[in-house]
């Protein structure tokens, strides 16, 4: 590492561990006073200093931020009342067996207390162990926080693990919060009735920002600081060129489209960091050119590039797969695709006509990109050219393929658009072929 | 317990980051990374419970909470056929495009040894070849082939060649390359490699096929034992007749040919017709499915046929009677059977639904079995059911 960096490259240093330091996103944006933030706090340190049981849950879609407040309220908490809070952390996806679940609660447990934990302990001797602990920590007055991430699949199967911990939360004299977290709006309504009557109804929603917000999110992470390390003339220059491109409607249009399609918190994040990474470091200024790359980069038409990688051949194949759907054959394999393809070349006299072994290659390479697939699910056990195959791609969305595709047959194209029937229909008529 | 293990791999991968002394730093830290790489991610798919391992791969930098760790998965699809039931986190896209021609020229130009000649070589072939396919493994095995072929005539004279030279090059080599643009898949087995190097030494014509010659070969190019062969041809007549015919077609030696005597009409309109639909019908069905049973009655029964013929023609010892007669093709079918399984020659085709035992499919097509057969010189036109 060389001592002497531009600011261009520190700057960029600097934007990127601010952008995956997403706790810190997350506090900024929790200051009002009826955030989650804050009500989330006062249900954990109600149960702290009450020395009660709790339990809630966060809800809301993928990326709104349900574990960084989680992380941060706990972090806030732990300062505050040293010593008297310990977290086990369970996730839905790795831990839904109840076996699993309650042996990995020990595991934390024991990691917690500097205890040596036996691998050889059985289910019951873990659920005891987690009883005794619980009991122990109520008469210390020390408050135990469950953290159920993927909530949703705890509730699946026969939710022995969720009863168990509640119902030990009501026998024992314990002090415990349960939160669990999801991206299923209804995981209350997923519990079993005796688990349902344990469990206090207390939810909280995040739901995704708002427009204004994230544009005001934007602000504050791009934003360098003026009292760093970096040379000031620079800063003052890279924040207005900065404020400028917000008001660009251009810059607007980009937001729009990225918001449209995913307006969480987690997604913003992502583009910032491939738009930031394409910053150009000679300059050492964002421009709005960055922003518009890593939204295409993030939103690419995947089909349309699948199929500029295809060859003439496959495009053939499909293009016979259209014809066929369009004289409505409901279901066709590769063996009709050929006819069809041997019917064309009689027809119109194509100079790419190759044989049924390199066809059959072409369409494997065809399934292989998922632009066709089969029609039926492993039943049959039949090869493959006789299995039913079907287009994954629209008709529209071929046409448009074509037209970008580099050095496309322009039979191919007329093929599609269906000019060739109109011409030949026209010499019909006039009498020129029968 | 997939589950468990790959929790003992987060643990004993935050203990030993801890151990080398990567602990988070508050400023930007320069320490090393570890990367984990997850390669052709598309077959998890496959897999059960497919949903929750995809969503848990991608979810693991955030189970982790390390930052030395970063993620990389690579696929041949896009991220949009990643179904997953309720969402998950995606990682960041980046795509890589297909090469184009050009790139696809100067990939190949690269550690020959002969640049100028194989430049031209190419300015020839690769346009064509790329309207087949624009895999590059597919096309360095077809090059190298083809590009024997174009340097035949230089064997001698200089290795450059000048504007003449290229012409007089394209004009040898262009009748092979249309016809062997029909062939660019076709990888020669080791068999036919060393059988061409014995060709002069051998005195026996053999119909060996070369690149670009277009002529089918009456050889098949692997070798197969005879029971295998004849396994091979009753599979192909189970899946292609109906039972039905069964008894009629093998009750006696030469069943086959009263049938066909029988059935033979003047072709009529209607007739033609239901042979095209005949026709289309098994172009869109497929071959049938049979019985293990079924299998090895038609397996006896050929065999029984041509062990009589064999017995009158081996009077005197021959160099191959290693399979004495009817006993020895009938030791070890099943075996040979399980073989022809593995080799997809015979795949399994779903259970009968009225007394579940499992039915059977041939995948052979009619021109390998008519190979197979000429080889053993069984009459196999004779047994095929023609309506």
């Amino acid at each position: 590492m060389d001592g002497k960096q531009t600011p261009a490259i520190e700057a960029l240093t600097h934007l990127r561990s601010k952008i995956c330091n997403r706790n810190s996103i997350f506090s900024f944006s929790s200051d009002a006073p009826d955030s989650n933030y804050n009500k989330l706090k006062f249900i954990v340190s109600n149960s702290v200093t009450e020395a009660c049981n709790n339990s809630v849950l966060l809800l809301g879609s993928r990326g709104c931020g349900q574990v960084e407040v989680l992380d941060l309220v706990l972090e806030d908490l732990k300062a505050e009342y040293p010593e008297i809070i310990s977290v086990v952390r369970l996730d839905g996806v790795l831990h839904s067996d109840d076996n699993c679940a309650i042996k990995e609660i020990a595991k934390q447990l024991c990691s917690e207390n500097q205890l040596l934990f036996s691998k050889m302990a059985s289910s019951d001797d873990n659920t005891q162990f987690m009883m005794a602990v619980l009991r122990e920590y109520g008469l210390a007055h020390k408050t135990v926080v469950f953290i159920l991430d993927e909530f949703d699949l705890f509730a699946q199967g026969k939710q022995r693990l969720l009863y168990s911990l509640l119902d030990a939360m009501q026998s024992v004299s314990s002090q415990a919060v349960v939160i669990g977290m999801s991206c299923r709006l209804d995981a209350d309504q997923l519990l079993e009735k005796r688990v349902r009557s344990r469990f206090s109804h207390r939810k909280l929603l995040f739901l995704p920002s708002s427009k204004e917000d994230i544009l005001r999110l934007l602000k504050h992470i791009l934003t360098l600081p003026e009292d760093s390390m970096f040379p000031r003339d620079y800063v003052i220059t890279f924040n207005k060129k900065l404020h400028n491109m917000f008001e660009e409607a251009k810059f607007k249009e980009i937001l729009d489209t990225l918001l449209d399609a995913d307006s969480s918190v987690h997604h913003v994040l992502n583009f910032l960091f491939v738009a930031v990474c394409n910053m150009n470091l000679e300059s050492g200024y964002l421009s709005v050119e960055n922003f518009k790359t890593a939204l295409l980069s993030i939103q690419r038409p995947y089909k349309l590039d699948s199929l500029q990688g295809c060859s003439v051949l496959e495009l053939y194949i499909l293009a016979c797969m259209k014809r066929l759907e369009d004289k409505e054959q409901n279901s066709y394999n590769f063996n009709s695709v050929m006819t069809e393809y041997k019917h064309i070349h009689d027809s119109y006299r194509i100079s790419d006509y190759y044989a049924r072994n390199v066809s059959l290659r072409a369409f494997e390479h065809l399934l292989q990109r998922e632009l066709i697939s089969f029609g039926d699910s492993r039943g049959q056990n039949q090869s493959i050219e006789f299995r039913p195959v079907k287009l994954l791609i629209s008709s529209h969305e071929l046409l448009q393929g074509l037209k970008l595709y580099r050095s496309c047959p322009a039979l191919l194209q007329k093929l599609m658009t269906g000019e060739l029937n109109k011409m030949k229909a026209h010499l019909v008529d006039v009498e020129m072929i029968d | 317990m997939l589950r468990e293990s790959l929790m003992e791999v987060i643990n004993s991968l935050r203990v030993n980051s801890k151990k080398s002394g990567l602990k988070e730093s508050g400023e930007q830290g320069i320490g090393g990374m570890v990367y984990i790489i997850f390669d052709n991610m598309e077959l998890v798919r496959d897999w059960d419970k497919d949903s929750v391992i995809i969503s848990m791969l991608f979810k693991l930098y955030d189970i982790l909470k390390m930052p030395e760790v970063g993620l990389i998965f690579i696929s041949n699809n896009s991220p949009d056929t990643y179904h997953l039931n309720t969402g998950s986190v995606e990682p960041i896209p980046i795509h890589f495009p297909e090469y184009r021609e050009d790139d696809l020229y100067q990939i190949f130009l690269r550690n020959q040894r002969d640049p100028k000649l194989y430049s031209s070589f190419l300015d020839v072939v690769l346009k064509d070849s790329c309207k087949i396919t624009r895999c590059i493994d597919e096309l360095s095995t077809y090059f190298r082939l083809l590009f024997e072929k174009y340097c035949e005539p230089l064997s001698g004279i200089g290795r450059v060649p000048n504007q003449d030279m290229k012409s007089k090059l394209y004009m040898h080599l262009k009748p092979h390359v249309t016809s062997s643009l029909n062939e660019v898949f076709w990888v020669p087995s080791c068999l036919a490699l060393e059988l061409k190097e014995n060709k002069e030494k051998v005195g026996k014509k053999r119909n060996m096929r070369r690149l670009g010659d277009g002529v089918v070969p009456d050889d098949i190019d692997f070798h197969m034992s005879v029971s295998a062969k004849y396994l091979l041809i009753s599979t192909f007549l189970a899946s292609r007749n109906p039972a039905t015919l069964d008894a009629a077609l093998f009750d006696s030696a030469g069943g086959g040919d009263n049938t066909n005597r029988k059935r033979r009409r003047k072709a009529s309109e209607t007739s033609i017709q239901q042979k095209e639909n005949a026709e289309q019908e098994l172009l869109m069905k497929g071959p049938g499915t049979f019985p293990l049973e079924r299998l090895l009655a038609i397996f006896q029964c050929i065999t029984s046929v041509t062990a009589s013929v064999l017995e009158e023609e081996q009077q005197e010892v021959d160099v191959l009677g290693t399979e004495g007669g009817a006993n020895g093709l009938m030791s070890d079918v099943l075996l040979q059977l399980s073989t022809l399984c593995n080799a997809n020659i015979i795949i399994k085709g779903g259970t009968c639904p009225l007394d579940g035992t499992s039915r059977y499919r041939s995948t052979v097509s009619e021109e390998m079995a008519l190979k197979v057969a000429r080889s053993v010189n069984f009459p196999l036109p004779k047994y095929l059911y023609r309506k």
